[in-house]
């Protein structure tokens, strides 16, 4: 716990009214004052979350005001809830008791855990009222992230450029020593440099794009995204390649404005153009991949399309490798990509998301993958809040299935403005 | 549910006590994050304070047991009432225990901690710690909210636990082969699996007693399980 510094602070120096102090000439409000509209809107439009929480005698402290932001950070369902009910980290609670008990104010930092854990800087500071603190909280997730980012970025890129960059001093040595005079080698040396060249490039764009992705996924997305025609389109980019193995792709879906998911084109594209490209890199030659995209289904691990006891004699299975926080109570639209490649052994599914892990025994093909293709899918749509489901097992293909919030007009557009009146 | 009960002591006896619980469930959640947490950062300081905030569980059960059984006795409650005081009770044990396995895993990531070189799994461990944290915090939601729908579906999803225990089984038997220096630390690791494994579980026992206190009955459907013990069909025939 981080106190001490602010321990003593006086109460009106609270965190977002260092920028722009009151000015000297205008008296201080009073109660009545503080009681006006004006004062209840300020309080309502503060951006960090603000509580004002009430002991009566024994009784467990409740929640008796909330701003906007505290009930969308906290789910603060009713009035006068229990703060327990809402906020149980033990050393939040512990401070809001020792404020209660001496008045003195406390900070404190803490981390909410949970798919898409947000840090959280916390002030406790004691009112005038009787038994009454306040709780602010800001969120810092942004910042923390951004920095545990690098660290890792450094970490993963470093590692994993070293190998094609071994290769390509490999060969650079070859090529200034005895193989020098031999034409033949040197071509075939020169082409394998390029392919190393060229994997090398591959990584850094995705490493970038992993990363990117990765800062802003507790940022939710905003925008409306056509399922349909975003399937279409990758269907269509992948024609060339799926040529040149004579492959071919079914396409199942609604027809344009039907199956609209809430989220950013580019990025559902991406996530479909991933999986995609998996399905088309691990089919034999001459094999069919099929792709469907349906609207308006919930949330149901076991309506994902395959037979799950098939696949479990087969030594496979379906597993469910992102799961949305209250999933059950949103509508999806959903797009299953299936292939009937060699399939994934069971043992093998629960890392598949997993950066840099590659199934054992799996050849990709004459294009190498980076090994991140499936940690973008996933971190992409959990900043969408959806889901992402894998079936396989050896021998049956495998069947990706990714949910989105499906985009409901009627809803999203007079929110605002029947709120309003 | 909720009704006006003519004794307003009798509600706010029964509110404390959810309120107890629920305070008794952030303590448990914590301990488990800062368990795996001292296993996956090799942190002895985290790891001895786990087992500190252990004694604080047992005497909140303690508490809790008390005003149950107390309760019980001078209000006879009935109904959703009596279901509110003994789910709190059960509650009170499941989340106990999760706590002890906690405090064991902390325990070993003392062990774990000295082993040299560095085992190169915890980062598999500390993904399936994440998730079983998870899940716990989604079933303490869950509880906290009174929403049986969010506890069925924490029910519905223990088998991508039991698939990340089996992955890591998996993983530390191959490095337990590769290195018998490394059996010792690999032996303490398989132990922090199960044990998250077992929280896991209590996870859905906590979804399974919300599910009882509001509705009044068990889920009605089996539970998608594999014990990961007996060979499956396609290992029987190699």
């Amino acid at each position: 716990m981080e106190l001490g510094q602010h321990r003593y602070m006086p109460v009106l120096s609270f965190p977002w009214r260092r920028a722009a102090p009151p000015l000297p000439s205008e008296p201080a409000p009073s109660v009545e004052q503080a009681d006006s509209p004006m004062f209840a809107a300020v309080f309502e439009a503060i951006p960090d979350a603000v509580l004002v929480v009430r002991r009566e005698g024994t009784a467990p402290a409740k929640i008796v005001a909330s701003n906007v932001a505290a009930r969308e950070t906290l789910r603060i369902r009713a009035d006068e809830e229990q703060l327990v009910s809402v906020l149980r980290h033990p050393e939040v609670l512990g401070s809001v008791e020792d404020t209660l008990n001496t008045g003195e104010g406390n900070e404190l930092r803490y981390d909410s855990g949970g798919l898409r854990p947000q840090m959280l800087r916390v002030w406790v500071r004691s009112l005038p009222m009787p038994q009454t603190a306040m709780i602010v909280l800001r969120d810092e997730t942004e910042a923390r992230r951004v920095e545990r980012m690098r660290v890792d970025f450094l970490a993963n890129a470093s590692h994993e450029l070293r190998t094609p960059l071994a290769s390509l001093s490999g060969f650079i040595e070859t090529l200034q020593g005895h193989a020098k005079e031999d034409p033949e080698a040197r071509d075939r040396f020169l082409d394998i440099m390029s392919s190393q060249a060229k994997r090398m490039s591959r990584l850094i764009d995705d490493l970038l794009s992993l990363s990117r992705i990765e800062r802003n996924e507790h940022v939710p997305p905003s925008g409306v995204c056509d399922l349909s025609l975003a399937a279409r389109e990758a269907a269509d980019g992948l024609l060339p390649t799926i040529a040149a193995k004579t492959a071919r792709i079914e396409l199942l879906a609604p027809p344009p404005g039907e199956a609209l998911a809430l989220g950013e084109r580019d990025q559902i594209s991406q996530v479909i153009q991933n999986l995609l490209d998996n399905a088309v890199k691990y089919s034999p030659d001459g094999a069919s991949l099929s792709m469907r995209v349906e609207s308006d289904v919930a949330f149901d691990t076991d309506a994902a399309g395959a037979d799950v006891a098939a696949l479990r004699d087969s030594g496979g299975g379906r597993l469910t490798l992102l799961s949305p926080e209250r999933g059950h109570e949103n509508r999806y639209v959903r797009l299953r990509v299936a292939d009937h490649g060699r399939g994934i052994a069971r043992e093998h599914l629960p890392r598949l998301t997993e950066r840099f892990y590659r199934v054992p025994g799996q050849k990709s093909g004459e294009i190498p993958g980076t090994g991140l293709g499936l940690a973008i899918v996933k971190h992409i749509v959990n900043r969408h809040r959806g889901a992402l489901i894998v079936e396989s097992a050896p021998g049956h293909g495998t069947a990706f299935s990714v949910y989105f919030p499906m985009h409901e007009p009627e809803q999203t557009s007079v929110r605002g403005v029947t709120k309003a009146l | 549910m909720m009704t006006e009960h003519t004794l307003k002591f009798f509600e706010e006896e029964l509110s404390q006590l959810k309120a107890d619980v629920v305070r008794m469930g952030g303590l448990a959640e914590r301990q488990v994050v800062e368990a795996v947490r001292a296993v996956a950062e090799r942190d002895v300081a985290v790891a001895e304070a786990v087992v500190v905030m252990d004694e604080q569980l047992d005497t909140l059960q303690h508490e809790i047991e008390r005003c149950a059984i107390r309760l019980i006795a001078l209000r006879q409650p009935v109904a959703h009432d009596l279901r509110r005081a003994v789910g709190a009770l059960k509650l009170s044990l499941v989340l106990e225990r999760a706590g002890d396995y906690a405090k064991n895993i902390a325990k070993r990531a003392l062990v774990i901690g000295q082993s040299d070189p560095e085992i190169p799994l915890t980062r598999s461990v500390q993904r399936m710690g994440e998730l079983v944290a998870s899940r716990l915090k989604e079933a303490l939601d869950a509880y906290s909210a009174g929403d049986v729908k969010s506890a069925k579906s924490v029910w519905n999803r223990d088998e991508d636990i039991d698939e990340h225990y089996n992955s890591l089984f998996r993983e530390l038997l191959t490095y337990m082969m590769g290195d018998p220096h490394m059996i010792t630390a690999c032996a303490h690791l398989l132990f922090v699996a199960k044990n998250l494994e077992r929280i896991g579980d209590y996870a859905t026992s906590v979804a399974e007693i919300v599910q009882y206190e509001i509705a009044g009955e068990e889920f009605a459907d089996p539970r998608p399980k594999w014990s990961g013990v007996e060979p499956r069909p396609s290992e029987a025939s190699e």
